[in-house]
Order: C-alpha cells, then sequence, then structure tokens
C-alpha cells in the first residue's frame, strides 16, 4: 500500500490524464460518426421545416396519402402547379442559352423572394435523368440534383436553397415546402442512391451559402487590414494608452508593469533556445570549423539562457506579493499557443497530398502530445513524493510497450522498520524489504528476475 | 468606409456618433445590452449593473481556460430581461479580472448580488477593450469553421480538463494495483486514439478525393466534412447558414466600431472623471499568496514551470558545454595566426546568429506561421504558388519536438533511476528488479 497524501496526488494527475483522452476520444467519435455516415449511401433528406399552418399529416415516406386532398390543398396544388410550370418554363429557356446557372439564378428577373424559394423546389425533385419538359417532376427526396439537361454537362446543384433563404413566410414559400409532400403522389420513385464516391464529384454548394462564405473571408480580411495603423487608429490607439494610465493612476495602487507578454517572451525564448539547442547537439561537425563554432553557439546559448532566467526570478521576485481582498481564483491553465495566439483570424491551409501524409501527421501529433503528458506525469511524481518509475510506457511501439512499476515510498516511512504492508515483497519471496518493490507487468517477459544489490 | 471631413463638425452628427459608436459596440459582442445601458451606468444607475455584469461575464468566458467549471445558461432575448446573475458568476468575473491585472479595487467591493457598480462595470469594460483587440479575439473564437481543421502548431493538442470536480478520494492509502491500472487504462486510451485518429484520416482522404472539382474556391479544390455534410442535412446547413450569418452581422459590427471607437474613449475619460478617486491603499490583511494568481496576473505556476524549463534547459547546456570544451581544448595544437583570424571570424557570425534568435522572441512576432488550426486541403504534391503550410514541413517539426520531448523523458526517468538507486544501496535488504533494458 502506498501511503495515502503522496498517492492520492498521483491519482488525481492520472485522472486528469485520463479525463483529456477520453474528451479527445469523443470528439473524435463524433468525427468519425459524421465522416463514414457521408461515405455510406445518402438517405433521403429528413423532414423539413415545420409549416406555420396546420395541414395534412407531413409524410415523405408514404408516396401517397390516405386521406382525399382537401380544398385547402387543392388550392396550394393549384398554386404549386403553376410554380412548377414557370419554373419549367424558365428552366427550358435556361438550356436554351447554354449556360450552367446555379438554380437560384432561376429567380433572376424575379424580385420577391417568395418566387425564389419556390422555384428550386421544384427542380430539386428532379433525380437522375430529368428532361427540360418533364412534369410533374420525380418525388425524390434528395437534397440535391444534378441536371443533365444542360449542355455542356455543367452540373447543377441546389442544395435545398430555398430553405436557406430568409424565411419568407409568404404563400408561395409554403407551397414549396408542401411541394415535397405532395409531389411525390404524383410520379413514382425511382430512388438512385447517392454515394459520394460515385457521384462526389457533382455536388455543387448552395448559392446562399457560397455567398455568406465569401462575404465572411471578405468581412476577416477588412479585419485584418485594419490592424496596420492608419490614421483613425493611430488616435484610437493614443486614446486607449492614456485610458490605461489613468485607470492606472486612480487606483491609488502601484501599478505594475509586468504584463503576461513578457512571460509569453520569454516562454518563446526557452522553446526556440531548446530547438537551437537540439540542433546543435544533433548536428556533426565535419571539421574543426565547424566543431568550434558549434562550440561558440552553445555557450552563446548558455548565456542567453542565464538571461532569461534571470529575468525571470526578477518577474517572480515582484510578481510573488500578498494579495488583497480579491476572491480566490481558479487556477488559470496556460493559455493555448503559449500565450502568442493570433487575435485574429485568418485563412490558413495544411496541404497534403496523400492519406499516408496525413496519417502520418496526425499520429506524430498524438505522439508529441503523449509524450507531453507523460513528461508532465513524470514531472509530478517526485513531487508527491512517491516514486514512481513508467518506463517506456509508449503508444506507437508495438508489442513492445511494457509498463514497469517501481515504487519507492516516501520519505517518512522510510526509515520505517517493518511495514507489514508490502504484499508484493511477500510474493517476491519474503524480501524483507520495508518500502521497495517491484511490478513489471509484461507478460511476454515471463517470470521476474530478482536480483539483490550488492 | 470612409467618413467625408466637413469644415464645421454638425453638432448633430456629434451627437449622433457617441450612440452609433456604442451601438457598434453593443453589436458586435456578445450579449451586450442596449447603449442606453451603457448611459445609465455612467450615471450608475442600478438598472445598468445586472447587464453589463452578464456582459463581462459572457466577454471573459470564452477566452478563460476555466470557463467549464462556471456553469452558464445562454441569454436568450434582450439581455436586460435575462434572468439575474449569480453570485458565484459575479464572484468568477472578479477573480478573471483580477488575475488579469484589473487596478481598481473598487470592483471588487461591489456587492456580490449584482445589484450595483454599473459604472464601475462599464470601466472594466473599457479597460479589457483598452488592452487588446477584445472584439477580434471574441469572433476568432467563436469562428464558424468550414473546414476540417487540425492544429498544427507547437500547443498542447490535449485539452486541459479545467480544475478537476472536488473528487471524494478514498480514505486511506491506495492500493498499487489501482495505480497499475490506472496507467494501464491510460495507455489503452492512447491505443485507441491511434488507431481512431488513422480511420478518420482514412476517411477525410476519401471524402476529398471523392468531392474534388466541386469547390466554387479554386483553391481549396474539394469539399470538407462540414461542406459535405450540409449538402446531406439541409436542416443542418440551414443552422450553419444562419451561424454564418450572424458572424457576418457581427463582423461588419466589429468594423464598424474601429472606425467609430475614438469618441467612446473620449467619452470615457468623462466617465472616469465622475468617479470619485480611490483612497489611498485600504488595509487589508495580507493573505497567503494563493497558487493561482499573481499580483499582475501572472499564474505562478506557469512562472514556475517555466523556470524549470528554462533551469533544465541551462543544465543540459552545461554539460554539452564542459564536454565540448574539454574535448575542444584537448584537440586544438598549434593554430597559427590564420587560426586567429578564422577564430575571430566565426565568433562574430555566431554571435550574429544568436543576436537573430534573440530578436525572434523579441520582437513578439517572430512566428514565422500563425497559430491555430488549419483547413486541410487535399492538392497534388507540389504544386507551385500554392500557399499554406505543407505536411511534410509540419512533420518535420513534429518530429524535432518529439525528439525533444522523448530525451526529456529519458533524462527525468534517469533521474528517478538514480535516485532510486542511491537508496537502493542505502537500504541493505531491498528488493530491486530493475526494469528490463529497452
Amino acid at each position: 500500500m502506498l501511503p495515502a497524501e503522496c498517492s492520492r496526488r498521483l491519482v488525481a494527475e492520472l485522472r486528469d490524464a485520463l479525463d483529456s483522452c477520453a474528451e479527445l476520444q469523443r470528439q473524435l467519435e463524433q468525427s468519425l460518426r459524421v465522416s463514414r455516415r457521408l461515405l455510406r449511401a445518402w438517405e433521403p433528406a429528413e423532414t423539413p421545416a415545420p409549416e406555420p399552418t396546420p395541414g395534412p399529416e407531413i409524410n415523405e415516406e408514404a408516396p401517397s396519402s390516405a386521406c382525399p386532398p382537401s380544398p385547402q390543398d387543392l388550392k396550394e396544388l393549384e398554386l404549386l402547379t403553376q410554380a412548377l410550370e414557370k419554373a419549367v418554363r424558365v428552366r427550358k429557356g435556361l438550356s436554351k442559352a447554354g449556360e450552367g446557372v446555379k438554380a437560384h439564378s432561376l429567380k433572376s428577373g424575379s424580385t420577391s423572394p417568395a418566387t425564389r424559394a419556390s422555384a428550386p423546389p421544384s427542380t430539386s425533385h428532379c433525380a437522375g435523368s430529368c428532361a427540360p419538359g418533364t412534369k410533374p417532376p420525380r418525388g425524390i427526396r434528395h437534397p440535391w440534383v444534378p441536371a443533365k439537361d444542360l449542355p455542356g454537362r455543367r452540373l447543377l446543384l441546389v442544395g435545398d436553397g430555398a430553405h436557406m433563404g430568409k424565411g419568407a413566410g409568404a404563400n408561395k414559400p409554403e407551397a414549396g415546402l408542401r411541394d415535397q409532400q405532395i409531389i411525390p403522389q404524383a410520379a413514382p420513385p425511382v430512388p438512385e442512391a447517392f454515394t459520394l464516391k460515385d457521384k462526389g464529384a457533382l455536388l455543387r454548394l448552395p448559392e446562399a451559402f457560397r455567398k455568406a462564405a465569401s462575404r465572411n473571408a471578405r468581412l476577416w480580411a477588412q479585419l485584418s487590414s485594419m490592424q496596420t495603423g492608419d490614421s483613425v487608429d493611430a488616435a484610437a490607439a493614443t486614446a486607449k494608452t492614456q485610458f490605461l494610465q489613468k485607470m492606472q493612476t486612480a487606483a491609488g495602487q502601484p501599478g505594475s508593469r509586468l504584463s503576461s507578454a513578457e512571460v509569453g517572451r520569454l516562454q518563446k525564448a526557452c522553446s526556440l533556445l531548446r530547438l537551437r539547442m537540439r540542433e546543435e547537439l544533433t548536428a556533426d561537425p565535419k571539421d574543426w570549423t565547424q566543431e568550434y563554432r558549434s562550440l561558440l553557439t552553445l555557450e552563446g546559448l548558455q548565456a542567453l539562457v542565464g538571461q532569461c532566467l534571470h529575468r525571470l526570478q526578477e518577474l517572480r521576485s515582484v510578481v510573488e506579493q500578498p494579495q488583497g481582498p480579491w476572491p480566490e481564483g481558479p487556477p488559470r491553465a496556460a493559455s493555448p499557443c503559449g500565450g502568442g495566439a493570433d487575435p485574429m483570424w485568418s485563412p490558413q491551409l495544411l496541404l497534403y497530398s496523400s492519406t499516408e501524409e496525413l496519417q502520418t501527421l496526425a499520429a506524430l501529433r498524438l505522439r508529441v502530445a503523449m509524450l507531453d503528458q507523460q513528461v508532465h506525469l513524470e514531472k509530478v511524481l517526485p513531487d508527491s513524493g512517491a516514486w514512481v518509475t513508467v518506463c517506456s510506457g509508449g503508444v506507437g511501439h508495438g508489442e513492445d510497450s511494457r509498463l514497469s512499476l517501481l515504487v519507492q515510498p516516501p520519505r517518512s516511512t522510510r526509515e520505517g522498520v517493518d511495514e507489514g504492508t508490502c504484499e508484493c515483497a511477500g510474493a517476491l519471496g519474503g524480501g524483507g524489504g520495508t518500502g521497495a518493490w517491484c511490478l513489471d507487468s509484461c507478460p511476454r517477459l515471463g517470470p521476474l528476475k530478482c536480483t539483490r544489490p550488492p | 468606409m470612409g467618413r467625408r471631413r466637413r469644415r464645421q463638425p454638425d453638432p448633430a452628427d456629434a451627437a449622433r456618433a457617441l450612440p452609433e459608436a456604442i451601438a457598434a459596440l453593443s453589436r458586435t459582442l456578445p450579449a451586450a445590452p442596449s447603449p442606453e445601458i451603457f448611459r445609465r451606468a455612467k450615471f450608475d444607475r442600478p438598472e445598468a449593473a445586472p447587464a453589463l455584469w452578464r456582459l463581462l461575464f459572457h466577454v471573459l468566458s470564452p477566452l478563460s481556460a476555466d470557463s467549464a467549471s462556471v456553469s452558464f445558461t445562454l441569454v436568450d432575448g434582450p439581455p436586460e430581461l435575462a434572468s439575474p446573475i449569480a453570485e458565484a458568476q459575479v464572484r468568477w468575473v472578479k477573480s478573471v479580472l483580477h488575475s488579469q491585472g484589473y487596478p481598481r479595487l473598487a470592483l471588487v467591493q461591489l456587492q456580490d448580488d449584482g445589484s450595483q457598480g454599473g459604472r464601475e462595470l462599464l470601466l472594466a469594460l473599457a479597460w479589457l477593450l483598452a488592452r487588446g483587440p477584445l472584439p477580434e479575439r471574441l469572433l476568432t473564437q467563436s469562428h464558424v469553421r468550414l473546414g476540417d481543421e487540425m492544429p498544427v502548431c507547437e500547443c498542447e493538442a490535449l485539452a486541459s480538463p479545467g480544475p478537476p470536480a472536488p473528487r471524494v478520494e478514498a480514505e486511506g492509502s491506495v492500493d498499487i494495483r489501482h495505480l497499475q491500472w490506472l496507467m494501464g487504462k491510460l495507455q489503452l486510451r492512447w491505443r485507441n486514439l491511434m488507431a481512431g485518429q488513422q480511420e478518420q484520416c482514412a476517411l477525410l482522404g476519401k471524402i476529398h478525393s471523392y468531392t474534388r472539382g466541386c469547390h466554387s474556391d479554386r483553391s481549396l479544390g474539394h469539399l470538407s466534412v462540414t461542406e459535405t455534410e450540409l449538402l446531406r442535412d439541409p436542416e443542418g446547413g440551414r443552422q450553419l447558414l444562419q451561424r454564418l450569418e450572424t458572424e457576418n452581422a457581427r463582423l461588419e459590427a466589429a468594423l464598424e466600431w474601429r472606425h467609430r471607437e475614438l469618441v467612446f474613449w473620449r467619452w470615457m475619460d468623462t466617465v472616469l472623471d465622475t468617479c470619485p478617486l480611490e483612497a489611498s491603499p485600504p488595509t487589508f490583511l495580507p493573505r497567503i499568496p494563493e497558487p493561482g494568481a499573481g499580483a499582475a496576473g501572472l499564474p505562478v505556476r506557469e512562472l514556475q514551470a517555466l523556470q524549470e524549463e528554462l533551469q533544465a534547459l541551462q543544465e543540459e547546456l552545461r554539460k554539452a558545454v564542459e564536454a565540448r570544451r574539454a574535448a575542444w581544448q584537448a584537440a586544438v595544437g598549434g593554430h597559427g595566426p590564420e587560426w586567429r583570424a578564422a577564430r575571430r571570424a566565426l565568433q562574430v557570425a555566431v554571435a550574429q546568429d544568436l543576436a537573430a534568435l534573440q530578436w525572434a522572441w523579441e520582437q513578439g512576432k517572430g512566428q514565422a506561421r500563425p497559430h491555430g488550426p488549419r483547413r486541410l486541403v487535399r492538392t497534388e504534391a507540389r504544386v507551385p504558388g500554392r500557399l499554406g503550410l505543407w505536411a511534410t514541413e509540419a512533420t518535420e517539426a513534429l518530429r524535432a519536438r518529439e525528439a525533444c520531448l522523448e530525451a526529456m523523458l529519458h533524462q527525468l526517468q534517469g533521474q528517478c533511476r538514480q535516485e532510486l538507486a542511491r537508496l537502493v544501496g542505502v537500504r541493505p535488504g531491498l528488493i530491486w528488479v530493475p526494469p528490463p533494458a529497452r
């Protein structure tokens, strides 16, 4: 048995580590679910947004409803048919024009959002080969449709854009929504399951979405460029600095000039220095100039590290003072990216050319994270007073990974004569050791080898 | 958006400028109250306080790593009418502001029920705004990600789990087998993560190649999972579009705020002037410094960790330098005058080198690449002119980091073993089974 206080910390740290992994696993599983679903055959889309007016039960699975159409239905069907006919006319005109226009352009010329909403749904239910003159369109509840009738085989994707427009709430959009239920009655459905593999290249993003996305990118670019100074910016910057100073003096407390930026700089310094040191230590000098240069560099690095440490000591001496009446703060976790996180988003790409490349990168990322965790655990253990050496618990080393525990209880009990609580020592043949015992949990190595120190 | 310069500033314009600036601010920040509330806050009206507490809470929590520990419900509807802020949240806001270095004591003296202090809260908000690009940071945090993202910077890949919930630890000692079990469990979890990650990459690769040529943005070329998903599921697509449009509105408001903010700062000066000067530092009982926060908002734990890292670095360098210096002294024989000249040149070169290195962190913008997750794009290998980070390069950088961490781990484990060996040598009769050699 391990003494309670010291092992409790260890258990807590291990549990934290397990929780972090569990969180990662959760996110990973969610992504996997989504990806797997995308690669299977796509099912017909879900029920659309509920209509504001009560109507017959929406049931897209059943091709025909059991109840006879009510007068309201008939009227709406009438409106709908008109809309469909118009849509077909427009599409005919388009195909003659011979250009692949996105379905939303069908609304060109019409100003009301209602028409815009109603036109696409009619096309959204043409699946497979849908000639311009065909009506009524097939009742396939697909979110998109390739309109192969357009010359040049430019393919349209509607992507249910109607529903993406601002909800018009007028009659037509509702009719458009209803369309998706009523139409299936009119035509024999011949659903062709859509798979990404076969027809993925046919997809197109909906217009509204593309517009919003490009507007988004534009706005971010504008915001980023605002950071570089111009006259308006400079005046505001001055005003802000003055305000901060005034706040500080009005507070009546000695202001500390230290900022977390300083710490961030030191952290960056540390990682850059370490990286540089690694480079020097792993480099292989070929002649005496290189050797000397390497030596000088290492000495220079040593001096720089000394400077950083000195600066850090200065910071710490100022910082660690008794606090005031401020409430207990939660321990602040290290800010991501070492405090140097970019405040502004900007589009950055990670380019890969093969799945293996991506897998290598991802595996390495996880390995680095795991090593980080191990190093942290390793640092924590001595603090807790119980010495536990975890040797080579590496994942990714195949069947080689093994876990050995060598546990040393803390000093307070080491002087004890006979703990009597050491079960493992008993198993090892009644060794008289009061504190140290070893477990080798690797089944592949066979029986334990015991050696007594000389 | 440019402003026309007039010869005579129109008073009506000036009168409008402040409310418009505040309105822009209100539109870009999450859960911000109306400009009228801001105005009332200046005069410390009671109705302003709850709304501003709420605003501060929503502004601070996305940027704080431990927000998960403070539960809160999202505000629906006009912030002024939402449920009153909880005491715990008020205290949390106070402590976060303090840990960031907020100078005024008046804030902490406000009551925890959140009913007073509109003016002080207004000052706190202005203080946060003045210190950094707050609206932009918040927007970046909540940015709608359209691509498949992977972070490749040298940051922790693991989310910190936050302050652990107070666990009821088992009384008494801990069984060594429990520790063993935990460690084994951890290993297993890593193994599962690895396997799952590999599968996810394979699936991504497929999705990217199947949708090649579909994206309207030629530089991307193919769709991401998010984009493909919105095609498969129109309802989800609707929601995504809505979020995008909300973000666009907030971005526009942020731009407007940047154009107009000067008048806000002038007004804040007047707000500060209406505050009574704080008295000389009130006497307080010196408390034991918490491990959490320092006076300037520098977490002591962070500083300690940094110090340890630097010290470890120093130690490693010292050993390397000693060894090489000794080797060098032994090797350097009689070198002629040309040696001295060459040595001088080398010294200058190394000095320049190191100065450049130092500049890299002093400047603050030494990062060659910005941080943050990157959008994955599958593309033909080595097409010139592609702007972005290549996976192969990122892998190189990570390998360096891996080597570094492995070295650190071995060093730490070596230290443990040494200490253990020393102790074992001291205690006779101790059984020590060394681990199998790697």
